[in-house]
């Protein structure tokens, strides 16, 4: 189970992210690492290898958009599948997170 | 939506990677941005935001392979870079490519005849369908068959399995069945007709069909009509079909020939059809070129088979081969009606058989003595060609096959050797990132590609071959035809077997290059290896124990090519018991032109007269069959006083019989050792007399033999012949057979027992050059006559071991091959070794080794290898050989000569091999050697 739970738990930070509206990847990783206070670090490595499956998959969109600081970058959106999915795995997150939870508690 | 994106990714490739990098490099541009925010100047901030990054172009790499064309990508790349490394190292590759292509070639060349001869179905509509009927029973069927034409074999289970029936079983068959919706019959033997068109003659393989014959098969005409039934009852007007080569190479594919008149032995045909190209009939390997209807039988060959049934032969001539219930001969292949299996079909064809024979089977035979029909699958046609060649081809399969694995052996220790000097290369980039897996699947796309590449040039060579091959199967008494055309079959086995040996000999050495010690492999030069000493052991062995391989393969097949050259020398030595030098050889058949009786014995005789009187014939004389032609006769002999108890119940012994003309001893050179030969003088005014040999009077005579008498029709009849002379003893139809008793009968004193005769011409001079001077003299005689068989004796003697020859030529060739491939790999291994123990030897050398012993030490090592090779080899041929004890002649499988003399030259060809780098060893300057590395 490891291996894919942590690939889902990826998806799911990032879906999250991209459900407040589009942005690029580079904030998305910046966005992830703020809200979780430093604990969760994206690296590169794993970051655009997901986002490149996930557009594959057709959750996500993407667009080339000026940014403030006028370069050219990447901004992702998420699709009508994403939100469904967005949804999929927030459950399946919560029902694994609950019970490592419980194990804790009582094993 | 999703293959769209995907394939849209793969052909938008180049505006994606461009995507791809830009959005990187903007990642990368604003981690900079943050960390000059951070206060870093610009230089730092960039350097560090490249370290915090990590392997671009790892990561470019990881992102791509979601696009999931990845391994096409690859592949790509692989092949780009597999064509390069080749051109870097041409020397390599085309050793490796042409020892492929020789192991590939030999393989593809041998599969492409096991398709044609094995695999591949008849050119037919539905052949699926098709079903070919024989019988089997244990022994000579009693009582319910007199006369077989066709074959008759043994199968593996002590019965007599034979495809021949009798005419009137085949219509009670096609009148009464259920099962089948149609059936053909065909006379079991083809026979060589006497064509004439337009006054010229020549001949042609004939076969005669029943009218069903096309319809059963489903066979449509290229021009014409084809056969029907109403062609083939005994007043039809005689009609033939031809085949489309003999349209083409007698008629220069005339459309205007459909209509035409031909003469078949004499007798006017029409022509009214030509068949496709690609059919010639059920048989592989025999191409019949006329089809003539079984009913015009009597017309085409009035004499057929007349003396299958001596003591019967009046009257077996009197009844038509048509109404003969005991008279088997015809062949049958039926189709099966839709949804009926061959179990079924095998059931109700049974019943009809035992219905038909019933009558004949005497009271209290035994049921397994009775034949029983065997339906077996009909659509690669009749099995003559794949019972005689099934096991030729079987073996050759398995000698090319050993002779692929010393190729691939060969080209893996080159590999080894290469993987050696491309250590650093590979460290280099598992150090840069790149994953063992793929490291490994580019070697592999390395080495699949020079397989390819050997696979090409192999398919080049096969197909020069193949004619060579056919030719060689053929003999020209019994000539194959077989059209061995690149079939997707014989592609498909190609490209599988590349690939198969592709990778076979290339994953050892690529799992080997890639399992490395970084950093020693970094630092060191390409020439010493970096790895642990355990590790270096390890791949000297793996390319030792490959070299053991080879040396015990390549003894294998010199062991059984050294077993077939000798058989086929000891076939050759076999003393004949009579000169084959010097002597013509020719068949004549004037039946066909309506000689018979005394008229015949004239012609003859008149023939006899006139080719001696030609310059250039020592003498000459005539033989019903000839010897060492693989035909003979053989009749039950009743030996006056024979047996001398009268155990047997008819008393008649088997003896061989030949029907000789006056002087065939002389010109013969049998020598006569008792009493006198057959002269001109025995005709049949004069007594009846036989010669018979030595072996038969040894065996049945005893004390004088001169004046004993014989017969052949029954004990009543054993005065009829006397017996005046006794001669040494010849081979009758086979060298591999010892001498049999023999009867030799005076031709001339039975002329209405003659048919076909065939002439010997003892010549001054070359015999070939005979030829046309003896054609004349027929010509004169009678010029609708053609001659056939025309060849010297030698030359008959030499078809009759065609199978030893082919087996004597293939095998030596591919040992030598072997050889000399086992012989590339010892010398590789051996300087290979010397190679990298320069040092080693340099420090001997500088501490007083002679160079006689540096020599010395190094071909120890090869003659170790060697010894072990041999010693397996030897093991494996001992095993092996048995398998082929059938095949030789006059030796025994074990046969201590043949094995070691192989093991000789196989000695002495790899101490040659391994002599080349000792000697190099021996030259080591300690010097030089010692400022090595």
């Amino acid at each position: 189970m490891a291996k894919d739970e942590l690939q889902g738990a990826l998806d799911l930070l990032i879906l999250k992210t991209l459900a407040r509206g589009s942005v690029h990847g580079y904030a998305i990783a910046q966005r992830i690492q703020q809200v979780s206070d430093d604990v969760l670090r994206v690296e590169e490595g794993s970051l655009y290898p997901a986002l490149h499956r996930m557009e594959q998959a057709d959750w996500i969109s993407a667009e080339w958009r000026v940014t403030g600081t006028g370069r050219r970058a990447k901004y992702y959106k998420l699709t009508a599948a994403g939100r469904k999915q967005l949804v999929h795995e927030e459950e399946a997150w919560s029902r694994v997170a609950g019970a490592v939870a419980k194990v804790l508690r009582f094993a | 939506m999703r293959l769209w994106k995907r394939l849209r990714s793969l052909v938008g490739r180049s505006a994606q990677e461009n995507e791809l990098n830009d959005e990187l490099r903007f990642h990368l541009e604003m981690k900079i941005d943050q960390n000059i925010a951070a206060g870093m100047s610009p230089d730092e901030a960039r350097y560090a935001a490249r370290r915090a990054f990590g392997n671009a172009g790892l990561k470019r790499e990881e992102a791509r392979t979601m696009w999931g064309w990845n391994w096409l990508e690859h592949l790509g790349q692989d092949l780009r870079y597999g064509l390069r490394a080749m051109r870097q190292s041409p020397g390599f590759t085309a050793v490796a490519v042409l020892s492929l292509a020789l192991g590939i070639g030999a393989n593809t060349a041998i599969f492409s005849l096991v398709d044609a001869v094995l695999l591949k179905t008849l050119p037919v509509q539905d052949p699926q369908r098709l079903v070919a009927l024989s019988w089997a029973s244990k022994g000579w069927p009693e009582g319910v068959l007199n006369g077989l034409s066709g074959s008759m074999y043994p199968d593996g289970a002590g019965r007599n399995v034979s495809p021949s029936f009798s005419y009137p079983l085949y219509e009670q068959l096609r009148s009464q069945n259920h099962v089948f919706s149609n059936v053909l019959a065909m006379s079991g033997n083809s026979s060589e007709l006497n064509v004439g068109y337009r006054g010229e003659p020549g001949r042609a393989n004939g076969q005669l069909v029943s009218g069903t014959f096309f319809d059963t098969l489903g066979v449509l005409p290229a021009l014409g009509r084809s056969l029907s039934p109403d062609d083939d009852r005994a007043d039809s007007s005689p009609a033939a079909v031809i085949s489309y080569g003999y349209w083409d190479r007698r008629f220069g594919r005339d459309p205007a020939i459909v209509g035409k008149t031909i003469t078949l032995n004499s007798v006017p045909f029409t022509v009214i059809g030509v068949c496709p190209q690609e059919f010639f009939g059920v048989q592989p390997g025999k191409a019949v070129e006329v089809w003539v209807p079984l009913h015009q039988q009597p017309r085409v060959e009035p004499r057929w088979s007349p003396r299958a049934d001596p003591g019967n032969a009046a009257s077996t001539a009197r009844s038509s081969l048509f109404e003969a219930r005991k008279r088997w001969w015809v062949v049958m292949v039926a189709r099966l009606r839709p949804g009926v299996s061959e179990q079924q079909a095998r059931a109700e064809a049974e019943v009809i058989l035992q219905q038909s024979i019933a009558s004949d089977v005497k009271a209290g035979t035994k049921p397994e003595t009775l034949p029983h029909i065997q339906v077996t699958a009909g659509s690669k046609g009749l099995d003559d060609l794949r019972r005689q060649f099934s096991k030729p081809l079987a073996i050759l399969m398995a000698v090319v096959g050993l002779v692929l694995l010393i190729a691939c052996a060969n080209v893996a220790n080159l590999l080894l050797a290469r993987g050696t000097s491309r250590q650093k290369e590979m460290a280099v980039r598992l150090a840069i990132g790149a994953r063992r897996s793929r490291l490994i699947r580019q070697l592999l796309t390395e080495t699949v590609l020079l397989a390819a590449l050997g696979g090409l040039v192999g398919l080049v060579l096969a197909f020069w071959s193949t004619d060579l091959l056919v030719a060689f199967m053929s003999s020209g008494s019994d000539p194959v035809h077989l059209t061995v055309t690149p079939d997707p079959w014989v592609l498909g086995f190609t490209a599988a077997v590349s690939i198969l040996t592709g990778i076979l000999f290339g994953l050892s050495p690529a799992l080997r290059s890639t399992r490395l010690d970084l950093t020693p492999a970094l630092k060191e030069s390409s020439r010493e290896p970096a790895m642990s000493s355990g590790r270096r052991a390890r791949r000297l062995g793996i390319g030792r124990t490959l070299v053991v391989a080879q040396v015990s393969l390549s003894l294998l097949l010199l062991v059984g090519a050294g077993l077939f050259v000798r058989t086929l020398t000891n076939l050759e030595g076999v003393n004949a018991g009579f000169n084959e030098r010097n002597l013509l050889l020719f068949g004549i058949n004037p039946t066909q032109d309506g000689y018979k009786g005394q008229r015949l014995a004239e012609f003859y005789q008149e023939l006899l007269r006139r080719v001696a009187a030609q310059p250039g014939t020592r003498s000459v004389s005539m033989s019903g069959a000839t010897l060492i032609g693989g035909g003979f006769s053989s009749m039950s002999t009743f030996v006056q006083g024979y047996p001398p108890s009268q155990g047997d119940k008819d008393g008649g012994v088997s003896a061989y019989n030949n029907d000789v003309g006056p002087n065939f001893f002389e010109t013969l050179g049998i020598p006569l050792v008792l009493g006198r030969t057959i002269n001109d003088r025995d005709t049949s005014a004069a007594p009846k007399v036989v010669v018979v040999n030595q072996e038969f009077a040894r065996q049945f005579l005893g004390g004088s033999p001169v004046g004993r008498r014989l017969g052949f029709d029954g004990k009543k009849s054993s005065g009829d012949y006397e017996i005046v002379g006794v001669v040494a003893g010849a081979k009758y139809d086979d060298l591999r057979r010892d001498v049999p008793p023999t009867v030799y009968m005076a031709s001339l004193q039975d002329p209405d027992g003659l048919g076909t005769m065939h002439f010997e011409v003892r010549t001054a001079g070359d015999p070939n050059q005979m030829i046309p001077a003896i054609r004349r003299v027929a010509q004169d005689m009678d010029s609708n006559l053609a001659l056939f068989d025309v060849r010297s004796q030698v030359g008959q003697i030499g078809e009759t071991l065609f199978q030893e020859r082919l087996f004597a030529r293939l095998t030596g060739f591919f040992g030598v091959l072997a050889l000399l491939l086992g012989c590339i790999g010892v010398y590789g291994v051996m300087a290979f070794a010397v190679t990298r123990r320069t040092r080693e030897i340099g420090i001997r050398m500088a501490l007083g080794a002679s160079r006689r012993e540096i020599l010395d030490m190094v071909l120890r090592e090869t003659l170790l290898l060697v010894a072990i090779g041999i010693a397996l080899g030897v093991l494996a041929a001992l095993e092996a050989s048995r398998l082929i004890a059938s095949l030789l002649f006059g030796l025994k499988p074990n046969d201590p000569l043949t094995i070691a003399g192989a093991a000789l030259l196989m000695v002495a060809a790899a101490v040659f091999a391994g002599y080349v780098p000792a000697r190099r060893a021996s030259r080591v300057d300690p010097m030089v050697a010692l400022r090595y590395e």
